[in-house]
């Protein structure tokens, strides 16, 4: 299969008056089309910085990105725009991300509208069945944002970046503010409508069991770097960056007969302004040695399943 | 130990304004012993928290207003002492953490000093008996002391909460309310501080009461589960009960709609609860799920719903418990 997104080398820093923020630092990473990749890791470790980059919101610092097989880095004027048609984006908070003095409908046809490839009678009509994939009634076509609960919000969200028919969609914690039974709808209707159209997403959570369901590969990552790339199902079975177990094993589980042995982590996240070269995890990592703090590599431990830490092979005798 | 340590009964709680009358809380009743902690699961606006601040006397009034019912702690019931007497239970015997750490600090005060004003309000106001109280407890609570004279804004999510911890704990308190404690912050984090809550809690035998609507932080926290929805506990049990024999359908769409974490169960679809939630002021007759309950019948339509006891201390609020 061929990849749909291909992101090599990417770093994104941000000057600040106290320096340079390292908020994405030599991520590589590729998804194939019509799969979900899931990108994992705590606030602030540059998730959404990845998935903005990526969609060309901001520039890149270094690195290059293909679509499609296309280099699409740096895109200006009507070629971006054209990319932003294939490539869409659904923010966290269905709250925010809305117009709230724009209706459903308007807040779904404004692309349509701005795309300029579409009649007027062909836009009520695509609004209309944009409103009818992601389930809003049809009643609600004059409502507000302020009249409507979390989770259809969240599905408005959702129809006004489909409306394009983009190809690949960057989804920056879509359901983090929404409560577990319409979480579960929301999931649902993203995974129906990957299916239905062959869709690719870039998913970015921090809630792990939501992940591990939606996604067939994931990445973790900790401070800007890519610490560990897996087929999803076998990420949960085998983990072998120190960070992974220790995010893994603080998961609350709701089995209450098999307790699992929790590796509680020293300390906090470390600032990500001007930060030291190699694993930044080391601060806090209980393997660190001084090869730690040289350039990490990825190194790929099984097939599909990448790492990046030095000491991986001392760590995990079984790969040996 | 098995004291009557906190009793509630009957606890109707509405919030009344010109345009409505919500209907949060609606007849709670449950009891918490000594040294154990409750799990109050339920997702947001079922009136989890309204229950935890009535229990410590701090509904805004109005609009909100207790309409029945008592609360019963250490023998006492709060709802006849005295606001000034209130005052000395708040704080030194009954504690509460909020959600937000970051709204619940003064953000113009050093975080020792917050510490130390609790501590003194309840010591009778040797000040300097209350620094030393509030450097132990930063400590406890795994701050460095030199951090006492530092800005909340200089703390991260999880330290802000470490301090709001310390001082919910500064007096040794019997019952410890916490609502959503860990809820704004990451998994990592959230392990440190549920790991610190659960030590302090069994080092001063505290009770809890842990609003939460986590399931895993219910599975690692709690003795007791009550499930609430729609401003009303639909169903109670120890932690075994609730999660080996879920009964009550909204208890069991809880726990179906949750991605699984486990190898061996076909989780390609998730089962939603079908519906949302229902509009408090203009509550469903009979059962308040039935419009979104799979398992509904004429009788759950109309009428009280009658609250059956499946096994001693598990009890389920469903016509049809023990039978889906």
């Amino acid at each position: 299969m061929a990849p749909m997104i291909e992101v090599r080398d990417l770093k994104k820093y941000f000057k600040s008056p106290r320096g340079t923020v390292h908020a994405v630092d030599d991520v590589t990473l590729h998804i194939d089309k019509g799969t979900t990749m899931g990108i994992v890791g705590e606030s602030g470790c540059g998730k959404s910085t990845l998935g903005r980059t990526i969609i060309q919101m901001i520039q890149p610092t270094e690195g290059k990105i293909f679509f499609d097989g296309k280099d699409v880095t740096g895109l200006k004027g009507r070629e971006l725009r054209e990319f932003h048609s294939r490539a869409q984006f659904i923010f966290q908070d269905p709250y925010s991300s809305l117009n709230p003095r724009y209706t459903v409908e308007q807040t779904i046809s404004e692309p349509l509208i701005n795309s300029g490839r579409y009649s007027r009678r062909d836009i009520d009509k695509k609004t209309t069945e944009l409103m009818d994939m992601v389930g809003v009634a049809q009643r609600l076509r004059l409502s507000y944002p302020h009249e409507m609960d979390g989770g259809r919000r969240q599905r408005v969200v959702i129809a006004r970046a489909l409306a394009l028919d983009p190809e690949f969609v960057v989804c920056d914690e879509p359901v983090s503010a929404l409560d577990v039974s319409i979480q579960a709808q929301v999931l649902n209707l993203l995974q129906d409508l990957q299916k239905d159209k062959n869709l690719t997403y870039m998913f970015i959570t921090h809630d792990m069991s939501v992940v591990r369901h939606i996604s067939n590969d994931i990445s973790v990552m900790y401070l800007g770097q890519l610490v560990e790339t897996s087929p999803s199902k076998e990420l949960f079975r085998k983990h072998y960056h120190p960070y992974t177990k220790a995010l893994l094993s603080a998961i609350p589980s709701t089995d209450i007969h098999h307790k699992m042995n929790r590796i509680l982590l020293k300390g906090e996240i470390t600032s990500p302004i001007n930060p030291k070269p190699g694993c930044r995890f080391a601060a806090r990592c209980d393997y660190a040695t001084e090869k730690c703090h040289e350039p990490q590599k990825l190194e790929e431990v099984a097939p599909n399943h990448f790492v990046s830490c030095c000491r991986v092979h001392e760590i995990n005798p079984e790969l040996n | 130990m098995s004291e009557k340590f906190l009793s509630v009964k009957d606890l109707n709680d509405h919030y009344i304004t010109s345009e409505a009358d919500v209907w949060a809380v609606n007849g709670v009743s449950f009891d918490l012993e000594r040294g154990k902690t409750l799990g109050l699961v339920g997702e947001t606006g079922a009136g989890k928290t309204t229950i935890a601040r009535s229990i410590l006397k701090i509904l805004p009034n109005p609009p909100a207003k207790v309409l029945g019912g008592s609360v019963e702690f250490e023998g006492k019931s709060i709802y006849e002492v005295s606001e000034a007497e209130m005052q000395k239970i708040r704080g030194d015997k009954i504690t509460m953490i909020f959600q937000d750490p970051m709204t619940a600090l003064n953000p113009v005060m050093t975080v020792g000093e917050q510490i130390a004003e609790v501590v003194a309000l309840h010591n009778g106001g040797n000040k300097e008996d209350a620094k030393n109280r509030a450097v132990e407890m930063l400590e406890t609570v795994g701050i460095p002391a030199e951090r006492y004279v530092e800005y909340p804004h200089q703390f991260s999510g999880g330290m802000k909460q470490r301090v709001v911890i310390a001082i919910a704990l500064a007096c040794n308190p019997d019952l410890l309310l916490a609502d959503e404690p860990t809820t704004a912050l990451d998994v990592t984090i959230q392990a440190q501080v549920l790991d610190l809550m659960r030590e302090l809690n069994r080092k001063n035998d505290t009770s809890m009461i842990l609003i939460t609507h986590d399931l895993g932080v219910v599975a690692e926290m709690c003795d007791d589960v009550a499930i609430v929805y729609a401003g009303q506990i639909i169903e109670k049990g120890s932690l075994e009960q609730i999660f080996d024999h879920p009964s009550h359908p909204y208890t069991n769409g809880l726990f179906g709609a949750l991605p699984s974490m486990k190898d061996d169960e076909d989780d390609d679809r998730l089962h939603p609860i079908a519906g949302m939630p229902p509009d408090p002021t203009n509550l469903p007759t009979g059962c308040y799920f039935h419009p979104r309950c799979p398992y509904a019948t004429e009788e759950c339509k109309n009428g009280p719903v009658p609250v059956k006891e499946l096994a001693p201390g598990h009890t389920c609020m469903c016509h049809k418990a023990g039978e889906v």
